[in-house]
């Protein structure tokens, strides 16, 4: 009833609708596939070792743009919070991160 | 607690994303239905740059898919931890599975382990994280959906750098020594070449992969490399009892 209000309003496109439904069960999917996967087999020594070097390797390729930007604030910045990382907990190493890309991008403009 | 900076670094990030689906013509009711329904961002910002009207169906998708394979990895890490949990359980708890509520719930399984802990994954550590997570993207992104037009550059301030310092201190977490560490920098580099050659988010699927195959080739290398070290541990202990 409230859907079709909103559909009714143009709140919520039916096209965009759709859209967004079926982005979110590709999402769901590569949420449980591999879960589902790996739960029926059990693992080798091999397999658990490159297990654990996956989950590094998937967020240093997330984050990888970063460290090919064409802005030198932006790369000092970055370098500033890699050295961060390194020695702070979470919350300072973002503020630290925040602050020195918000001030080296001003200066470097 | 943990969850806080980490909330925090979802902001600027939540309210970018909502103000630029507001201008590709996405209203504020279907912000956070996509933001609610997906809960992640590397594909919403992907398929928000390519959207059209009506949008491209099939090439949305893909997309979504590709940003999106490294859960296939990610909830494959997270099985043996979840063997506990009864199915429904798991369900629930992968559908909130991001990078940061996972890798997150990884590092506090293991520090647990650690402690001798006979359940490393804590289901409540998880959730709660995951719900505080959710909540501040669905939120946040709603707001720069409203507020879209108004919100000046947020990035001139700097706060898109919050998305690397979050994911370089869980790097630091994982940290083992340099020799564990050479995948990630197969896939640094790969993925770094492919988002300068390549359009679109390929880049995420090819450093992964790239570095996971290296990794598999790297033991298979010296695949007896883990059972000296054990034995030079059981000695040491030996050497120490005497």
């Amino acid at each position: 009833m409230i859907e079709t209000d909103l559909i009714e309003t143009n709140l919520i496109d039916t096209t965009v609708l759709l859209t967004i439904v079926l982005m979110a069960c590709v999402t769901y999917f590569t949420r449980l596939a591999g879960y589902l996967v790996i739960r029926r087999v059990s693992l080798s020594q091999r397999a658990i070792t490159v297990l654990e070097a996956a989950p590094g390797c998937v967020l240093v390729s997330v984050i990888a743009p970063y460290f090919v930007s064409e802005r030198p604030a932006d790369l000092a910045a970055l370098a500033i919070t890699l050295l961060a990382a390194t020695r702070f907990s979470l919350l300072p190493t973002v503020v630290i991160g925040i602050v020195s890309a918000g001030v080296l991008r001003h200066l470097l403009a | 607690m943990d969850a806080l900076p980490v909330m925090i670094g979802f902001i600027p990030f939540a309210l970018v994303l909502g103000a630029q689906a507001s201008q590709k013509g996405l209203s504020i009711v279907e912000v956070p239905l996509m933001t609610g329904l997906n809960f992640a961002g590397g594909s919403e910002f992907a398929a928000i740059g390519l959207w059209t009207s009506p949008p491209h169906l099939a090439l949305i998708l893909a997309i979504t898919f590709l940003v999106n394979s490294r859960h296939l990895l990610m909830g494959a890490t997270l099985a043996p931890l979840l063997r506990h949990l009864p199915k429904r359980k798991a369900f629930a708890a992968l559908f909130f599975m991001c990078d940061e509520s996972w890798a997150m719930g990884l590092s506090h399984a293991r520090k647990r382990a650690e402690a001798g802990h006979m359940i490393p994954f804590s289901l409540p550590y998880y959730l709660s994280l995951s719900a505080g997570l959710y909540l501040t993207w669905v939120v946040f992104t709603a707001l720069g959906a409203g507020l879209g037009p108004m919100i000046g550059d947020i990035e001139s301030l700097g706060f898109d750098m919050a998305f690397p310092a979050v994911f370089l201190v869980l790097l630091r977490g994982m940290w083992k020594g340099f020799r564990q560490a050479r995948p990630w920098l197969v896939s640094l580099v790969v993925a770094a070449l492919t988002y300068l050659l390549v359009p679109g988010g390929w880049y995420v699927a090819a450093g992964a992969l790239s570095g996971i195959v290296a990794a598999y080739l790297w033991v298979e290398e010296n695949p007896l490399e883990e059972k000296p070290a054990q034995e030079k541990e059981m000695q040491e202990k030996q050497v120490k009892e005497k």
